[in-house]
C-alpha cells in the first residue's frame, strides 16, 4: 500500500529495507503491545514490571532507537534526517504512545551528547547508549501545575520580551556547594515519568523571576527527595504513562546542568525544534495508520449493496485523508532535514522554530483530522473496541494537547513569524 | 604543524581566513572584535617544557612591542618569566635562551603559573580577519566580545577537536558580550573553528 513519492528514497534499497524492517517491528511488536497497554483498566498495570511496556522498550533499545538523536560521536545511531524520519513514521504508525517513550528517553542524553564534556558523558551518555535492557529510561520534565504549555512559549526566543507575563516557574535550582539543589513540582503530564530513571529537567535559576532565566539539567530520579505521582488515567495515549514528579532538596553535580544562562534563553528552543520534528513525524505515522484502517474497512464493509469505498461521499473522504497523510509526510520530512542540518551537521543550532513548530502542529492536526474521518467511515463500529480506529482517534485527540497544545505551539510560532519573516 | 600560540600560528590563521571562501561567506555579516584570554594550566606547563613550544610561545610574545610586554610586569605571567624562567618578559626575543628556559619550564607546576594569562586580540569584520595579535594586560578591554579559558580548552578549540559551542556551554571557555548577536551569527562562529582554525593543524 505504501508508495514513496521521492524517487531518491524509493530507489535506495537501504532505505527501503530500513522502512520494511522498522514497519515489521511496528506491526509485530509495537502495535500488539500498544493495544494491550491501551486496554489495561488501571494505568499502574502499564508501568508494572511484567508489563509489555518494558518488553517493547528493551527491544527498541536493542534496535538502537534510543540513540537516534544522540550525537554520533558519542554513540548515536548515526542516521541522517531521512532515515530518522522513516524510522519515526513507522514507529508512530505502530504506536505514538510507545514511540513517545523512546523519544523522551533520549532527550537528556542527546542534549548532553551535543553540549557537555567530562563526567556527564562518562556517567550518563556512555552507559545510556550501551543500554539494551532499559536500565536507563528518560523522561522530559517541562510543564508544571501552574504553567502548562506556557512553558513552551518561554522556549521561543521571539517571545522573550513578554516572558515575564507568564508564571515564573515552580521547579527551581539553587547553587549548593559545587552542585545544585532542586525543589518544586512538575505537572502530571510528564511522559514516561512513572517509569523513568532520569529526567531532562527545565528549572529556573535565582532570582527565579521568569522562565527564561532558566537551565536544563539531567536529574537521576532514583534518589532521596524525588516523589513520583500515580500514572494518570486518561482518554488517549494510554500506552504513554504520564505522571508528576516533585523534587524536595534533590542534589545534582554541577556538570549535570547541561544548558545554563546565557545559552538557555537563546538555545533551549532548539530542543523544541528537534522534539517538534519528532512529534510531527510520529503523528504522520498515526495519520497513515488511520487512513489505512479506513481504506481497508471501506473496501470490506458492504452498505447499500456495494463496498463503502464505492460510495461517492466515502471516496471524497478517502481522498482528503490521503492528501493529509502525504502532505504531512512531505512537510515533516523537509523540516526534519532542516533541523537535522542545523543541529547535527552544521552545528549552528539555529533551526527555524516557526517551521519546526508548524511541523509538529501540522502532523498532529493531520493525524486528528484523518483519524476523525476514518472513525466516521467506520460508523458505529468505529466506536467499539473491536477495531483499532477508536484507539487511533483517542490517541490523535490526546496529541492535540500533549507536548504543547496546538494553540500554544501556534502562538509561539507566530511570535517567531512576526519577528523573523 | 604550528605551535599554538606562536607567530607562525597567527600568520597561518590569517592566511587560512583569507583563503577560505566558506568562512568569508559565513561571516559576511559579522562585525566584532574579540579579546581572547588564555589561562595557563597543567597542559601549558607540560607543553612549555618542549623546546619547540617554548620557542613558538616566545615568537608569539615577540609580536608585541617592548612597551606592551613591559605591561606584564607584576602580573602572574610577568612573574612566571621573571621569577621562574629567569628573564623578564620584556627581554628582546633574541636575548632569550630557549634551551635554558625550556629546562626551567620542566620544573614548573600548574600552581606556579596559576593566574598567568596570555592575551590576543582579533578583529573580525565582514568575513575578513583585519587583525590578530598578542596584546598586553588591559589592552582592548573594550572589545565587543571576550573569550577566556584554560590553555587546554583553547587547544581543543583551535585544533577543531571540539566545537566552540560545546566548550562554551560546558563552561570550558567563557564568552562575554552580546550573546544574542553571537547566536544569530553561529554560522560565522562555526566556520571560524571548522574552516579557519582547524585548517591550521597544531602540534
Amino acid at each position: 500500500m505504501y508508495f514513496e513519492i521521492d524517487p531518491k528514497i524509493r530507489e535506495d534499497k537501504g532505505l527501503s529495507l530500513l522502512r520494511e524492517e522498522t514497519h515489521r517491528f511496528a506491526e509485530e511488536v509495537i502495535r500488539p503491545a500498544a493495544r494491550k497497554l491501551d486496554r489495561m483498566s488501571d494505568p499502574e498495570q502499564v508501568i508494572a514490571k511484567d508489563s509489555p511496556y518494558w518488553d517493547v522498550l528493551k527491544q527498541m533499545k536493542k534496535l538502537g532507537y534510543h540513540r537516534i538523536f544522540i550525537d554520533p560521536d558519542y554513540g548515536g545511531l548515526g542516521v541522517n534526517a531521512t532515515e530518522a524520519h522513516i524510522i519515526l513514521e513507522e514507529l508512530g504508525w505502530g504506536s505514538v504512545g510507545l514511540t513517545t517513550a523512546i523519544g523522551v528517553d533520549q532527550i537528556a542524553p542527546a542534549v548532553a551528547s551535543l553540549f557537555a564534556m567530562g563526567d556527564v558523558i562518562e556517567k550518563i551518555v556512555k552507559p545510556w547508549v550501551e543500554d539494551t535492557e532499559a536500565k536507563y529510561h528518560g523522561c522530559w520534565g517541562v510543564t508544571e501545575p501552574e504553567c502548562g504549555s506556557d512553558y513552551i512559549m518561554a522556549c521561543e526566543e521571539s517571545f522573550l520580551p513578554h516572558v515575564k507575563e507568564l508564571h515564573p516557574g515552580e521547579v527551581r535550582a539553587d547553587k549548593d556547594g559545587d552542585g545544585w539543589v532542586i525543589n518544586g513540582p512538575k505537572s502530571s503530564w510528564i511522559s514516561s515519568a512513572p517509569t523513568a530513571t532520569h529526567v531532562g529537567l527545565h528549572v529556573t535559576l535565582p532570582p527565579h523571576d521568569n522562565l527564561a532565566n532558566g537551565a536544563f539539567c539531567i536529574v537521576p530520579l532514583e534518589q532521596e527527595g524525588v516523589t513520583k505521582g500515580k500514572p494518570v488515567d486518561k482518554l488517549g495515549l494510554r500506552d504513554d504513562p504520564q505522571g508528576d514528579i516533585t523534587f524536595d532538596n534533590v542534589h545534582i553535580p554541577d556538570d549535570y546542568m547541561l544548558i545554563r544562562p546565557p545559552f538557555y534563553e537563546f538555545r533551549i528552543g532548539q530542543i523544541i525544534c528537534a522534539t517538534s520534528c519528532f512529534m510531527g513525524t510520529i503523528f504522520t505515522g498515526l495519520a497513515r495508520a488511520a487512513f489505512e484502517e479506513a481504506l481497508r474497512y471501506s473496501r470490506e464493509r458492504i452498505q447499500g449493496g456495494k463496498p463503502l469505498c464505492e460510495h461517492q461521499l466515502i471516496k471524497q473522504k478517502l481522498y482528503k485523508m490521503f492528501e493529509k497523510v502525504e502532505s504531512s509526510r512531505c512537510y515533516t520530512r523537509k523540516i526534519m532535514e532542516h533541523v537535522w542540518e542545523r543541529i547535527y551537521i552544521e552545528r549552528t543550532f539555529d533551526a527555524s522554530s516557526r517551521h519546526a513548530l508548524s511541523a509538529q502542529i501540522y502532523g498532529k492536526r493531520s493525524a486528528f483530522e484523518v483519524a476523525y474521518e476514518a472513525l466516521q467511515i467506520f460508523g458505529g463500529y468505529g466506536l467499539t473496541k473491536d477495531f483499532l480506529i477508536e484507539k487511533l482517534f483517542r490517541d490523535a485527540r490526546a496529541g492535540l494537547i500533549e507536548d504543547g497544545t496546538t494553540e500554544v505551539l501556534g502562538l509561539a510560532a507566530a511570535y517567531n513569524i512576526i519577528e523573523e519573516c | 604543524m604550528a605551535i599554538f600560540p606562536s607567530r607562525e600560528w597567527v600568520e597561518a590563521v590569517l592566511q587560512a581566513a583569507e583563503k577560505s571562501e566558506k568562512y568569508k561567506e559565513a561571516a559576511k555579516d559579522w562585525e566584532g572584535d574579540f579579546l581572547s584570554i588564555i589561562e595557563g594550566d597543567e597542559e601549558f606547563v607540560r607543553d612549555l617544557s618542549r623546546r619547540e613550544v617554548m620557542e613558538g610561545f616566545i615568537s608569539f610574545l615577540d609580536m608585541m612591542p617592548s612597551e606592551a610586554r613591559k605591561k606584564f610586569k607584576g602580573t602572574p605571567m610577568g612573574d612566571v618569566f621573571e621569577k621562574k624562567l629567569g628573564v623578564p618578559l620584556d627581554t628582546p626575543a633574541d636575548k632569550f635562551s630557549i634551551d635554558e628556559m625550556t629546562s626551567m619550564a620542566s620544573k614548573l607546576s600548574a600552581e606556579d603559573i596559576k593566574g598567568a594569562c596570555t592575551y590576543f586580540w582579533s578583529d573580525f569584520w565582514h568575513g575578513s580577519v583585519r587583525a590578530m595579535k598578542p596584546v598586553a594586560p588591559g589592552e582592548h578591554e573594550d572589545a565587543t566580545f571576550k573569550l577566556s579559558g584554560k590553555y587546554s580548552a583553547w587547544k581543543l578549540m583551535v585544533s577543531g577537536r571540539q566545537d566552540t559551542i560545546r566548550l562554551v556551554m560546558s563552561n570550558k571557555l567563557k564568552l562575554e558580550g552580546d550573546m544574542s548577536y553571537v547566536m544569530k551569527h553561529m554560522k560565522a562562529v562555526v566556520a571560524l573553528t571548522k574552516e579557519v582554525f582547524a585548517g591550521v593543524p597544531i602540534d
